[in-house]
């Protein structure tokens, strides 16, 4: 009896081993795993986090902490975008590097789906890196944790006056600056093949500009295993494409502005279901995603005529899709009336900050400046490397781009500057599942279900969230 | 001279179990403990942790998605163990007849699966239910077929995770089954051929009683390494259309990823440590309700 139950503990007991063994196993490279050791010795000391973080909070009160002649080492941590990109961190660093004998700076490129983990585990084992890059969207919510600190003691406040305005606001909680932009891309923009209109009998210099006129000419590009529109389709990926469309719609995101509850209930929202279901039951798009949204790999090899993403696409199709180029028109994404003045997407990006519990916050906000808030032909190889497919959120950076000749007869990036990001509205930074009850209510529409039930289930997702979470007059912008 | 040899063994036996018990302790046991004290706390690296009670639990058991990862989850593994089991079964009776060289080939190869990587079997298998170019779809237009959204249609998605697992989990059990089926003693065939037993039912009534051990084995581990599977979904659907293949752990590696602060993953976690347990114990209970019979 002993011994059965004895086996029974030890089987119970190899779950989190099998379990523990299948996360170490398919993990994406060695650092996760690294990472994964590490709460072990951290549970000896972590009683108090707070102790730490104050302890920690003393010693970054002395930056001049190595002695002299030594120069002070500093992580910094990027997600990979794209191999241009990675390409371009690796030479201003090294740059940086050999500029000046204070500070070595060590870059990692961390790839997108693995970051939460390894942050996530770096966090934990208190070996965050001094700089890593953060979204818009994040800021407020990191800064309110403490995740981040605020860069007005750091670094001169003279470099934030080099933002626009709008900008500004971005990376701001109160009356401080927690985070430096890097770019700034709005996530929606319409690419269509020329040729393919004109094949159909469509006029190529008139691109749809409302959801029904998508609609019908999509039926008319449908033909020969070319496929009309791809845009997201799973819950994951509306929850975050459609925020522009939901401005266009009703005006709002589907939640009050103090967070006390949803606000989903109005015909601009049905007509937004009701686009997008229309738009998968009809055939004009393929019933399984070629690739994902951010992706233009299908657009680039001919298997759709018109696609909604963001403004990188142009990048990845200029550097991958050389032949395609000509017969690819780009314009902004249709609206609900055609009112050209209204949003359709929201600017996302990244920025670069200063982990809340760095040891040389001075050091890491030296080298931010020095990337980003520095030399405008740093910033202006960037985007020439991107193939100007992204946006500079500094007025000096955007001067250079006008005397650039490269940059200034750039159509797509002229058209994206003046009809787009003017419109463009910033990425909301409520919790993401509030998002994503949204981008769920949008897949249930297209996989038929009724576009009233739908959205009352999200209605009452959203609410049941808000009240578990408490999350009525939290808004950290109000 | 015989209380002293008794002795030694026992230093001994504890010398050899220390390097086990220790690496245990330190990588699992106190984890579990730690894990179990911070899932009543708001768990932030940066600030002070708040003592929160059995929020953390709350949150999860109320959450609807959670209930549904569970059934997700046991849809998938009775939708793979079973047609593991049977196929390995088939198989491996196949492979105790052929001969020794084509056998030593054929056991390597039926292995492989097991050493790819799921992530790997993953994206193969994204190639081969791509809408437009995959082979499952060229494969139904060759008997003139519409091309069919495997993954992303609510009713085919899970069926369309699980023929990746069966697929990786088929070496490793056909195997175990083959050592099962050599264990039989082949003087219990030679009696049931002389009393003019047919082939079914020599299986029905000597094959599979003996091997019950084994398929119990099989049966347990099979179906706690499918429930617990998530690296399939994540790569190959993100938990699926409409969350129909967001399996318990996905659930739980969703929440570490997206949420601010992880003690719901931590509390998720350990409720799915106590469904897996119960139904591990149940499962023992159910199918070895008399002593288990040694030959």
């Amino acid at each position: 009896m002993q011994a059965n139950s004895r086996k029974r503990l030890t089987a119970v007991a190899a779950a989190p081993i099998v379990f523990s063994l299948a996360l170490a196993g398919c993990g994406e490279g060695s650092g996760g795993n690294g990472g994964n050791a590490g709460p072990s010795p951290s549970a000896a000391s972590s009683p108090a986090v707070g102790a730490s973080a104050s302890a920690s909070a003393g010693a970054s009160a002395s930056p001049g902490s190595a002695a002299p002649g030594e120069k002070v080492k500093i992580e910094v941590w990027s997600t990979k975008f794209e191999d241009t990109t990675s390409a371009w961190l690796k030479k201003w660093v090294d740059a940086y590097n050999q500029s000046q004998d204070g500070i070595q700076v060590n870059l990692t490129i961390v790839p997108g789906d693995a970051w939460d983990q390894k942050m996530k585990a770096a966090q934990a084992a208190g070996k965050a890196p001094d700089v890593w890059n953060i979204s818009y969207n994040g800021i407020a919510n990191a800064a309110k944790l403490g995740q981040i600190q605020a860069l007005n003691d750091l670094t001169d406040p003279a470099v934030f006056d080099d933002l626009y305005d709008n900008m500004k606001d971005f990376v701001s909680v109160g009356d401080k600056y927690y985070a430096y932009p890097w770019l700034v891309e709005p996530s929606t923009v319409l690419y269509y093949r020329k040729d393919l209109f004109q094949a159909a009998g469509l006029d190529p210099e008139k691109p749809p500009t409302t959801w029904d006129e998508l609609l019908e000419y999509g039926k008319k590009l449908t033909k020969n295993g070319v496929f009309g529109f791809s845009t997201a389709q799973v819950a994951p990926e509306l929850g975050w494409t459609t925020w522009g469309l939901q401005y266009n719609a009703a005006g709002h995101l589907p939640i009050t502005d103090d967070w006390s509850q949803a606000d989903v209930q109005n015909d601009g929202y049905k007509q937004l279901l009701g686009f997008y279901q229309q738009a998968y039951q009809s055939g004009i798009m393929p019933k399984q995603q070629l690739a994902g949204y951010t992706d233009a790999t299908p657009f680039g090899q001919g298997k759709l005529a018109m696609e909604a993403n963001g403004s990188w696409a142009i990048g990845q199709l200029r550097n991958s899709f050389k032949d395609m180029l000509d017969k690819v028109g780009v314009a902004p994404m249709p609206t609900i009336d055609g009112n050209p003045a209204n949003t359709t997407a929201t600017l996302g990006g990244w920025t670069f900050a200063v982990d809340g519990k760095s040891k040389h916050p001075k050091e890491a906000a030296a080298f931010i400046s020095y990337l980003l808030a520095g030399d405008p032909n740093i910033m202006l190889d960037y985007f020439r490397t991107s193939q100007f497919s992204k946006f500079t959120p500094r007025k000096s950076v955007d001067e250079a781009m006008n005397n650039d000749p490269e940059a200034s007869k750039d159509e797509v990036r002229a058209m994206i500057a003046g009809k787009i990001v003017p419109y463009s509205k910033p990425e909301p930074i409520y919790p993401w599942d509030i998002s994503l009850a949204f981008g769920t209510a949008i897949e249930s529409a297209m996989k038929g279900t009724d576009v009233s039930k739908a959205l009352d289930k999200a209605e009452k997702d959203i609410n049941d969230f808000i009240a578990k979470n408490k999350l009525a007059g939290t808004n950290p912008k109000q | 001279m015989f209380r002293k040899n008794y002795r030694q063994d026992n230093a001994t036996a504890y010398a050899m179990l220390l390097p086990i018990l220790i690496l245990l302790t330190v990588f699992v046991v106190i984890p579990f403990l730690y894990a179990i004290r911070v899932s009543f706390y708001n768990w932030s690296f940066y600030q002070e942790s708040v003592f929160v009670g059995f929020r953390n639990y709350d949150l999860v058991l109320t959450d609807p998605l959670f209930g549904k990862s569970v059934w997700i989850g046991l849809k998938f593994a009775f939708l793979v163990v079973p047609a593991t089991l049977i196929l390995a079964f088939l198989f491996a009776n196949v492979m105790k007849n052929i001969g020794p060289r084509m056998s030593a080939f054929v056991k390597t190869s039926v292995y492989i699966p097991t050493i790819i990587s799921g992530i790997v079997a993953s994206i193969i298998f994204v190639f081969i239910y791509d809408y437009t170019g995959g082979l499952a779809n060229y494969t139904l237009g060759l008997f003139g077929h519409q091309p069919k959204a495997w993954l992303a249609e609510v009713g085919s998605a899970l069926p369309s995770i699980a023929a990746p697992a069966v697929w990786l989990s088929f070496g490793l059990t056909s195997l175990i089954m083959l050592a099962g089926l050599f264990d039989i003693p082949e003087s219990y065939y030679e009696a049931a051929d002389l009393e003019g037993a047919g082939t079914f039912r020599k299986m029905v009534h000597i094959t599979i009683p003996l091997m019950r051990n084994v398929i119990l084995y099989l049966l347990v581990t099979g179906f706690t390494a499918q429930i617990s599977q998530y690296e399939l979904s994540l790569v190959m659907t993100g938990g699926g259309p409409l969350n129909e293949t967001t399996t318990p752990n996905l659930y739980i590696f969703n929440h570490f990823r997206n949420d601010v602060l992880v003690g719901n993953s931590i509390a998720a976690s350990l409720l799915l440590f106590v469904v897996l347990g119960g139904i591990s114990a149940i499962i023992f209970r159910v199918l070895n309700s008399e002593k288990a019979v040694d030959g």
